[in-house]
């Protein structure tokens, strides 16, 4: 995984395959402080503790197809690679919150990369499912979700035209908040 | 073209969209919808999905094919990566390896458009008897 945007998909796909209808994420920056809390809460079925304990292990997966898993360990590396850490919150028929943190000013903290195009892609592709994306740098922000799109008539991204519009969309509100740092940052 | 800032230029846009898009014939939808998913776990990621499946998205509407593009997990193809799987209407699903953009144009010109089937098929269906 080279960039966030990478493990924003991955990690949205264990809530998808977690059967989960509503889908937070969340980029939570504080510039002042150089520090970036990636998160991905979801409804979906939830772990037991024990299974919760495993995810770190490269060695787990509740899949059959292969024998290895290595989202959860890949982003646990890249965030203790920057002296942040992993938590976990999972409760069984609840949901689970997984919470990256990162400081943002350590070498090697990898960059955003492209949120706009592969939140596009998660909307596009799974279609019943409410997605929530909330960027916040200090006290700025900038929302999209599904429920927002929809009540604005924006119901349709499967064409070419809609999505490139609703990518162009996120991306000129992310370039404008980013614009709004004081330091510069290593995450873009 | 004015850039699309606010939620108002995006509900402009969709109307717009919209517009062009019924005047395209529908009629037959449902069974004459090809289907494509591109798996998008760990291994997809890591080895370029994003890419193949945006070139599925904007070339196949600008082809004007109708399809449902959708993610799925990984079928446990990591070698081959990136993975597509296509189901046209009368046929059985068939699973892609190694899908770059030349290869995804390969499968639209010749696979969708035609039914012929194209190199790097990986055999998911195939059945022994044991």
């Amino acid at each position: 995984m080279v960039d966030l945007a990478m493990h924003m998909m991955d990690i949205a796909q264990n809530s998808i395959r977690a059967e989960a209808k509503n889908i937070e994420i969340s980029f939570i920056e504080n510039n002042t402080e150089n520090t970036l809390i990636f998160a991905v809460k979801d409804d979906g079925t939830g772990m037991s503790p024990e299974t919760v304990a495993k995810l770190s292990d490269p060695f787990f997966t509740s899949r059959t197809t292969r024998k290895v898993g290595l989202g959860v360990p890949f982003l646990k590396m890249t965030c203790e690679q920057t002296d942040g850490k992993l938590e976990i919150k999972s409760e069984p028929g609840i949901g689970t919150e997984i919470r990256a943190s990162y400081n943002t000013n350590h070498p090697d903290c990898i960059p955003l990369g492209d949120l706009a195009g592969y939140m596009i892609l998660l909307l596009i592709g799974n279609p019943g499912i409410n997605f929530k994306f909330l960027y916040q740098l200090d006290d700025e922000k900038f929302e999209l979700s599904t429920a927002e799109l929809a009540e604005n008539g924006i119901d349709d991204l499967s064409s070419a035209e809609m999505s490139s519009a609703v990518k162009e969309f996120m991306n000129e509100n992310l370039k404008e908040l980013f614009g709004k740092r004081e330091k510069e940052s290593f995450l873009c | 073209m004015e850039k699309i800032k606010t939620l108002a230029d995006l509900k402009r846009k969709q109307e717009a969209v919209k517009s062009q898009v019924n005047l395209r014939d529908r009629a037959s939808r449902a069974e004459n919808l090809v289907q494509v998913k591109v798996a998008m776990a760990t291994c997809g990621i890591a080895s370029g999905a994003k890419e193949v499946m945006e070139y599925f998205v904007e070339e196949l509407d600008k082809r004007n094919i109708e399809a449902v593009i959708t993610q799925t997990g990984c079928m446990g193809y990591c070698y081959a990566e990136p993975t597509v799987e296509v189901k046209l209407h009368d046929a059985e699903p068939i699973v892609f390896g190694y899908v770059d953009t030349k290869k995804a144009n390969e499968i639209i010109e010749r696979y969708i458009k035609t039914g012929e089937l194209v190199d790097g098929i990986i055999p998911k269906n195939y059945e022994t008897i044991n």
